[in-house]
């Protein structure tokens, strides 16, 4: 999708957390990411790189974790293969997506002050 | 020593409040929010038009475009309330948009207002504005393989619209395919095949359309 304004989020919400917070420079930023969220990563990468240029976050290595798609029926609870068009277990219609839909800022490793 | 800090925050969160803000008030109101995805010219505004023409429903429209007003004129022309949203190159709305534009609606005396979003089958997938649903615009000429192209829009829309059936048998649109895939991504969607200039097929979606605005009416909390 669009990368820029998804760095530009995810910078924004840590340059604030880092002046609340106190941090020193910010050494690993680690994001989760879903299968269904159509992000780029080596857009997303340079999107990012170019954001952090002199701020606190300018050293920080970007950690992208794929999730993986999973689903569930709605209706019995078995695991529903993503090829599948019904519940293989009840016939059920009604999918949920368990995993795959996360757009996270997981953590950061900061150097001590 | 270096510290792990644990954040686990959405990264968009500061959008995600807007859009429950919207959520929430539109629940109060019993205001059905309905958010209409699809290319440049799948036919998004000439829907709207005959909606409005033909719902018997107290609708408004916030339009969003890269430029002009072109899609709020035809709106105003036919005497829905409307505001442009002019995002200048930006290729989806948000919800903090959505919530400012909202401000000039005569929102207690609505019944559905419509969102129709930038034209593009990606991005504005991924923003929820804080509505009931999502519907997906795919009009023939585009083709039949387009679902499984852009999986994101087919799996998170709660209707898909196939429109400009009058060209099909001007084209090679492998309608089986495209019924398959559709029901693959997304087994619960409700699809339409219309042809908003002529009309045909149009009055299921407005039933549709019509039956949801009555339910959001009928449950306000």
């Amino acid at each position: 999708m669009h990368e820029l304004s998804l760095a530009e989020a995810v910078v924004s919400a840590l340059l604030k957390m880092c002046e609340e917070e106190k941090w020193g420079a910010v050494k690993t930023v680690r994001l989760r990411v879903g299968a269904l969220r159509q992000v780029f990563p080596d857009m997303l990468e340079f999107a990012f790189g170019t954001l952090v240029k002199d701020t606190p976050l300018s050293d920080a290595a970007l950690v992208i974790e794929d999730v993986p798609l999973t689903q569930r029926c709605g209706e019995c609870g078995v695991p529903w293969p993503e090829e599948c068009v019904e519940c293989p277990s009840c016939g059920s219609l009604r999918r949920e997506t368990v995993t795959g839909m996360e757009l996270e800022i997981h953590s950061v490793e900061v150097e001590a002050l | 020593m270096n510290r792990i800090i644990t954040i686990q925050q959405s990264v968009m969160a500061e959008d995600e409040k807007f859009a429950a803000s919207i959520r929430d008030r539109n629940a109060r109101m019993g205001l059905l929010m309905v958010n209409i995805i699809g290319s440049p010219g799948s036919g998004k505004t000439t829907l709207l038009e005959k909606t409005a023409l033909q719902a018997g429903l107290s609708m408004a429209v916030i339009e969003g475009d890269l430029a002009t007003d072109r899609d709020a004129e035809r709106m105003a022309r036919i005497g829905v309330p409307v505001v442009q949203i002019n995002t200048r190159g930006g290729c989806h709305l948000e919800a903090n948009v959505i919530e400012k534009a909202m401000e000039s609606l005569p929102l207690d005396t609505l019944d559905v207002l419509f969102v129709e979003n930038v034209g593009n089958l990606v991005c504005p997938a991924e923003f929820d504005l804080g509505e009931d649903f999502k519907v997906a615009v795919l009009s023939a000429p585009e083709g039949a393989d387009k679902p499984l192209k852009y999986p994101y829009l087919f799996t998170s829309a709660r209707v898909v619209l196939l429109t400009k059936i009058d060209l099909l048998p001007h084209l090679s649109f492998d309608m089986e395919m495209f019924t398959t895939d559709v029901k693959k991504l997304n087994p619960e969607a409700a699809l339409f095949h219309l042809d908003s200039l002529s009309g045909d097929g149009v009055g299921s979606w407005l039933e549709f359309i019509k039956i949801r605005a009555r339910e959001k009416k009928a449950n306000v909390r």
